[in-house]
């Protein structure tokens, strides 16, 4: 400022000529031209950004690779869920409102519990409501794309994963909604006297093994996974997640609502992943998380326990379905394991990128209160995976205070980073199946991680193979682990799955899972129907083993409440155990049959991953279909007679992104901000100079 | 009116002063970075290139074809990008794609001259040189994508800024990101005990 008002001033007080003083005139002039110009200069980028910025959004439409678009679509979930008995019905409502003016059809991918059997979808348009139907998977796609083709409203629900499904809305008009409504029923967890119900919002992302097919067709793509060699459906179930400010601020919210109807006196509810809001009415408890809504980013978990001595160690439900009768079966052996052999404990540790944040902090300490069970007579090892396999010793080593020191060591310093190649790790961690001494030591597996893979199918068929002798126990990590992965590796692994929900609830279920890896109670189970050929029509085919804590379940067709159900094995020590349950006492009950159809399907799958042949596709659609039900190859269609949108009116396509599981890193990078205000505050500069000189001029020039 | 007046140019001057301030800025604290990363060479350790920076030089940047070299500074957080360009993840050490951002008005203001086939070279702490080759480039909307670190080969070099190169607007969503493949890629299997 100093510069260019000081010559003004010198120049006034002086005498000075008429000429000079035109001459001064004309000089500034010529700067703020100039100024002028630079101005244009700067402007002109603005408008070209402007511009560019247009071409750029249409660009992204028509390449559509890795990237989604802004969810236009605000979605709202209510869960309303009923435990009654052993069974949790739960009717889930999904309300898709389309923010933008333009037609749109939303894509949104999310979990279910892992056994939950979908049976029912209901599609409401404003006053109108369409019931859906159950066809078989690819029937369904195309008579959901003919409706979306014609502009009918239409919803269609697919099952990716058991766990894990994609719902399609078309047609959402601007500015409505419409909802679509799922039913589905699962069974309540019981272990150790507490029984536990999960509600899963989120999905941690996952790992595609296997490497990216060339030249894949080009198909719908609705996630940020491209297909690979072992996951050829990584498109379809790798939803973009997103941090809760990347979405409208009243998107992926959830209402909850609760009602425990057990039968039984309770004496506490508790959730270690949110504060609740629970009301008692008898026995019957009602129960919502404190506040009204949860961020749909951290898996909903119930806990709650009878009085105690009256837990239930044996209970019988029956249920008349289309004149055939269910039954279903619970029954806890309330024996205990006796700690006989010394152990080889082999602990497998996840420090893949998807365990980055809280997680690797709480595998870290459940993997330290592991090493602290250790008794000198053990022999143990650390593997950790991510993209590669690193493990502490050659082979196990005996616990002693040094190696103990040594591991924990190696335990403080790892960290999460890299991809999730579970095949070699598991590989590694069985490899000693025959190293058993002759049956004087068991070989134990702990294999601590959130299951963030997509090629579960693989797995479970490797864990078959290698197991041997040992037992694989699963610990499942974080605020959305897929859980189908964890129950069904420790299925295949004859072992158990334990959850941990978060920092606070590392102590309770590792000593409850640590005393019962001591030894199963119960093996070679055998469970007798009366009047029923043995295993005819009762699932599971093959009971596991049972560990301490853990219910004998279930459930069979076409034997009517009467007589006795014989259930035998045999104890720790070799001794025979045998209980029988009379039938008759059996309380009444609803949706046996759909478990009882879930469970058979889930057992010609498991036949099909033992023989290594293709499932039973026709008997699985048709036992699915005649119950009603979601399968890998059954799935439900609503379509609306009439068409809403013109043929003619453009309809974009929203892939909703989930959430980010809290405490989580996200593995996708932000583009960091990497520009900086220089040009901004030069044009600023320039321009206020510019403009006082300006009034400069016209000052001189009115009042000369 | 004078007053006003003198409020005005003076308002204006101050921010032309800090407009111009920023690229000054960022040319002196390349020269200071340059001692830095000379020291962290010799000594093999992060040595701070003044006693409160919050970062320090963990690469050098080099684009033979337009003359240009620059200090790589660790991560892009606070005010480290206003001295150089920042690493957001990835060393040659770990393996695993390197990703660089930088000011579009400074550093990375030559990022718009880069072309496909164009000879990028980077150096580590040891001291070796990594030739890359670019592939190619194209803009990207940082509100709807994000970067899938995973599923970067091994051996990419990620170069981004913002775009357009003469906006004036600081907060754009738009970013430029040049790509880049390590040629000759020569790297060690981390030492593993299994070694799978």
């Amino acid at each position: 400022m100093i510069i260019s008002s000081s010559p003004l001033r010198l120049c006034s007080p002086a005498p000075v000529t008429r000429r000079q003083r035109f001459r001064l005139k004309r000089f500034l002039e010529g700067v703020s031209l100039w100024l002028s110009v630079l101005l244009m200069l700067f402007v002109h980028p603005l408008y070209a950004e402007a511009n560019e910025a247009d071409n750029v959004g249409q660009l992204h439409f028509v390449d559509g690779q890795g990237q989604w678009q802004e969810p236009a679509l605000v979605l709202d979930s209510e869960f309303d869920i009923q435990v009654s008995g052993l069974i949790a019905d739960t009717r889930l409502l999904r309300s898709f409102r389309n923010t933008s003016d333009q037609w749109r059809e939303g894509v949104f991918v999310f979990p279910l519990p892992e056994k939950a059997s979908v049976y029912d979808l209901t599609m409401t348009v404003g006053e109108r409501t369409i019931e859906g139907k159950v066809q078989p998977r690819e029937a369904a796609r195309r008579t959901y794309e003919k409706a979306k083709q014609a502009g009918q409203h239409a919803a269609n629900v697919e099952q990716q994963r058991p766990n894990l499904f994609t719902a399609r809305v078309a047609n959402i008009p601007p500015g409505e909604t419409v909802s679509v409504e799922l039913k589905y029923q699962q069974p309540v967890q019981y272990q150790a006297g507490v029984f536990e119900l999960t509600v899963p919002t989120t999905l941690t992302p996952r790992y595609m093994p296997g490497a990216p097919v060339r030249n894949a067709p080009d198909q719908w793509q609705g996630g940020w996974a491209m297909p690979t060699t072992e996951v050829p459906d990584a498109g379809a179930i790798s939803p973009f997640t997103v941090t809760p400010d990347d979405v409208a601020a009243d998107s992926h919210r959830a209402v909850i609502n609760l009602v425990i109807d057990s039968g039984l006196p309770i004496e506490s509810v508790s959730s270690p992943s949110h504060r609740l809001a629970s009301r008692q009415d008898g026995q019957t408890f009602s129960i919502r998380p404190d506040g009204g809504e949860i961020l749909m980013n951290r898996d909903f978990v119930v806990r709650w326990r009878p009085v105690a001595g009256l837990e239930p160690s044996a209970a019988v439900f029956h249920q008349s379905w289309q004149g055939e009768d269910y039954l279903m079966a619970m029954l806890v052996p309330g024996e205990n394991g006796t700690m006989a052999l010394p152990r080889d404990l082999v602990f497998v540790i996840d420090t893949s990128g998807s365990m980055a944040g809280e997680s690797i902090r709480q595998a870290r300490s459940a993997l330290q209160a592991g090493l602290d069970t250790l008794t000198p007579r053990d022999r143990f090892n650390v593997i950790q995976f991510n993209s590669q396999t690193h493990s502490l010793f050659m082979q196990p080593e005996v616990a002693t205070g040094n190696n103990l020191a040594r591991a924990r060591r190696y335990v403080d310093r790892l960290r999460a980073d890299g991809g999730t190649e579970m095949a070699p790790a598991l590989s590694r961690a069985l490899e000693g199946a025959g190293e058993t001494e002759g049956g004087a030591r068991v070989r134990q597996v702990i294999f601590i991680t959130d299951g963030a893979v997509g090629n579960e199918a693989a797995l479970f068929r490797q864990i078959r193979q290698q197991l041997g002798s040992q037992r694989l126990f699963t610990v499942g990590i974080g605020s959305a682990p897929n859980r189908h992965f964890m129950r069904e590796a420790a299925r295949w692994g004859r072992g158990t799955y334990t959850a941990i929900h978060s920092p606070s609830d590392v102590d309770g279920p590792l000593q409850a899972l640590f005393s019962a890896m001591e030894s199963p109670v119960l093996t070679d189970i055998r469970v007798d129907w009366p009047g029923q050929e043995t295993g005819k029509e009762s699932f599971p085919r093959r009971s596991g083993d049972l560990f301490q804590g853990e219910p004998l379940v279930h459930v069979v067709r076409g034997v009517p409440a009467m007589g006795e159900l014989k259930v035998s094995g045999r104890l720790p020590g070799g001794k025979d155990w045998t209980r029988t349950l009379d039938l008759q006492q059996a309380a009444p009950a609803t949706g046996l049959h759909r478990h009882w159809a879930r469970e058979k399907i889930d057992s010609l799958e498991d036949e099909a991953r033992v023989t290594g042949r293709e499932p039973d596709k026709a008997g699985i659609t048709e036992l699915a279909v005649s119950h009603g039900l979601m399968s890998a190859y059954t799935s439900f269609v609503a379509v609306d007679s009439t068409p809403a949108r013109s043929p003619e009116t453009p309809m974009e396509s929203d892939n909703l992104p989930t959430l980010l599981p809290a405490g989580s890193q996200d593995g996708m990078l932000r583009y960091p901000q990497t520009a900086t205000s220089a040009p901004l505050l030069i044009a600023l500069g320039l321009v206020g100079l510019m403009f006082s000189l300006a009034i400069v001029l016209l000052q001189r020039r009115a009042f000369p | 009116m004078t007053r006003l007046l003198l409020l005005l140019l003076t308002s204006s001057a101050t921010l032309l002063v800090f407009g111009l301030w920023i690229p000054l800025k960022a040319v002196i604290a390349q020269e200071l970075l340059e001692m830095a990363w000379a020291e962290s060479q010799a000594r093999q350790t992060e040595s701070r290139p003044w006693p409160w920076a919050d970062t320090w030089p963990v690469a050098r940047l080099a684009i033979p074809e337009l003359n240009d070299t620059m200090i790589v500074l660790a991560d892009t957080h606070g005010e480290s990008l206003a001295f150089g360009p920042g690493r957001l993840t990835g060393s040659r050490d770990h393996g695993g794609a390197v990703i660089i951002a930088g000011h579009r008005d400074t550093h990375f203001r030559s990022l718009k001259a880069l072309e496909t086939g164009n000879e990028v070279r980077l150096q580590g702490r040891d001291g070796r040189w990594q030739s890359y080759h670019v592939d190619g480039a194209r803009v990207v909307d940082s509100r709807s994508e994000l970067i899938d670190t995973q599923r970067l080969p091994e051996g990419t070099l990620l170069l981004v800024t913002c775009y357009p190169f003469d906006s004036v607007d600081a907060g754009g969503p738009l970013r430029y990101v040049v790509r880049a493949s390590a040629k000759g890629k020569q790297r060690e299997q981390i030492d593993t005990v299994a070694g799978i």
